[in-house]
């Protein structure tokens, strides 16, 4: 048990909010291809009227069946389809005896759960004058949800557990499942994150802070734009994204296809503000990932950046990436492609360390769209503004920093071929 | 609605189980309603005709068990 085990990621799985399938995805992120569109609700009075990223393709009974779709709620749904998708790309069956599977575990991440359950609840009470909620709302909105019910789909016998730390819950959740399989104690974890933000009362609590980007129907595909002089904030979305790790032994004894291998993970507290976050804090998470990985900073080739578009977060990521990287920063190619998949809260990890691991996997890195001009705070590395193929890519971090003031950091590296 | 009707509906909607499955002696359980759905169930009783079923209600194990309860309940309440 004590003996460490190399991980390989041998399954992915993504909602994508594009509709195609997890290649086309990656393929449209390196076109700079925003997922950006305008949501407008109809609730009276006043509508939500808000640059949003939806799933709109995504047909959950297709994929989940009706009874199993009418016990969950939607960031469950997008959770275990992304689930069923990862686990079916390993070459993992569902049905199987479980007998094997007793050790093997889900870790997952979401920052709100089951929020529209509970959202729904209030309309009933409020708006409709029920007296009462449906039974299954304590189910449905549980945080929770999503790795019970991908546990019990999977026949997975281990830790079956869930992390909120908000936009680093599924970060943190793909770290601590790969110490789990990096330490013997599983030799498969299904990991990831899923979120369905677009509660009313969430998304007006977000538009109170002054940070989402604003824009209509036209502006709202470029509405996020990381880095940028005229950034104006971020832009929520919905999504589910999975990883099956395996212990590297177990995927070769199989023959299993390894995208990457997933090497390190740092995750620090700036300990110091809510919201407020430290480029002292960001750089421990990204040294502890790198030295817990056993990298050395020249051979980092790619970063994954938090790059949420608000006007603090960005300077001071690129700051922390300075710190770390010194006088190679200049020369590290760095893009935040929540430009256009949007930022999915809890699941904003999960999607961006499958970005990550295809980057390393296809050798391309997709861009920062919309950057046009680089806010002078945010200079000092090498942002990417168009995809960038045929690289040598030797390995990458992913970069998740959370309200809270949370760090999350994790390390691939690219499997030689 | 008869109470055939509305728990033909139900697990129409619910479940997706065809109405023609869900006869008499067919047992709930092998159907799709666990523990769960029976609660499920019971709440859209209770608000399809107004009735408040005790909580230490014994649980149906059939359609027909179901019916019967349904029916009985509902001629309480009139």
């Amino acid at each position: 048990m004590n003996q460490r085990r190399r991980v390989a990621v041998t399954g992915l799985g993504l909602i994508s909010p594009f509709g195609g399938d997890l290649n086309d995805f990656f393929r449209r992120l390196l076109a700079g291809e925003s997922a950006v569109s305008f949501l407008r609700t109809d609730d009276v009075p006043r509508p939500l009227a808000v640059p949003f990223v939806h799933c709109p393709f995504f047909d959950a009974e297709a994929t989940l069946g009706r009874p199993l779709m009418g016990m969950m709620d939607r960031f469950t749904q997008l959770g275990t389809a992304a689930a069923f998708s990862a686990w079916e790309d390993a070459g993992f069956t569902r049905g199987q005896p479980p007998k094997e599977r007793e050790n093997w575990g889900v870790s997952w991440g979401t920052a709100l759960g089951g929020v529209l359950a509970y959202e729904k609840g209030y309309r009933e009470l409020w708006q409709n004058g029920r007296p009462r909620v449906a039974p299954l709302s304590v189910i449905l909105g549980m945080n929770n949800a999503a790795n019970a019910h991908i546990s019990i789909q999977l026949g997975l016998g281990g830790v079956s557990m869930t992390h909120t730390v908000a936009c680093a819950s599924s970060s943190i959740a793909i770290g601590e499942a790969f110490r789990r399989v990096r330490s013997g104690e599983a030799p498969v974890m299904l990991t990831g994150g899923s979120e369905s933000p677009q509660a009313y009362g969430v998304v007006r609590a977000w538009e109170a802070l002054r940070i989402l980007a604003s824009g209509d129907e036209l502006s709202a595909p470029h509405a996020c734009r990381p880095f940028s002089t005229d950034r104006s904030g971020l832009v929520l979305g919905e999504g589910g994204a999975a990883l099956v790790l395996e212990d590297w032994a177990h995927a070769q004894a199989r023959g299993a296809k390894i995208y990457a291998e997933i090497v390190g993970y740092g995750a620090t507290s700036d300990h110091s503000h809510l919201v407020r976050p430290e480029a002292d804090g960001q750089r421990r998470a990204m040294q502890t990932a790198l030295a817990d990985g056993g990298l050395s900073i020249d051979e980092i080739d790619y970063v994954n950046a938090h790059g949420t578009a608000t006007p603090e977060g960005d300077s001071v990521e690129v700051a922390a990436l300075i710190e770390v990287f010194g006088a190679l920063a200049s020369r590290l190619p760095v893009s935040a492609t929540k430009s256009m998949h949007g930022h999915q809260l809890g699941a904003a990890g999960a999607i961006e360390a499958i970005i990550t691991v295809l980057s390393l996997q296809q050798q391309a890195i997709p861009p920062t769209a919309h950057l046009q001009e680089v806010e002078p705070a945010c200079l000092g590395v090498d942002h990417v503004t168009s995809a960038r193929r045929g690289l040598p890519l030797r390995a990458a971090l992913s970069n998740s920093f959370a309200f809270g003031g949370s760090n999350a950091v994790l390390a691939f590296r690219a499997v030689a071929h | 609605m008869d109470s055939l009707a509305l728990i033909r509906e139900f697990l129409q909607n619910r479940l997706g189980v065809l109405p023609e499955l869900v006869v008499a002696e067919a047992r709930l359980t092998e159907l799709g309603i666990d523990s769960l759905m029976m609660l499920e169930l019971m709440f859209e009783f209770e608000d399809r005709f107004g009735i408040t079923l005790a909580k230490g209600l014994k649980s149906p194990k059939t359609v027909g068990e179901m019916v019967v309860l349904m029916d009985r309940l509902r001629s309480e309440q009139s």
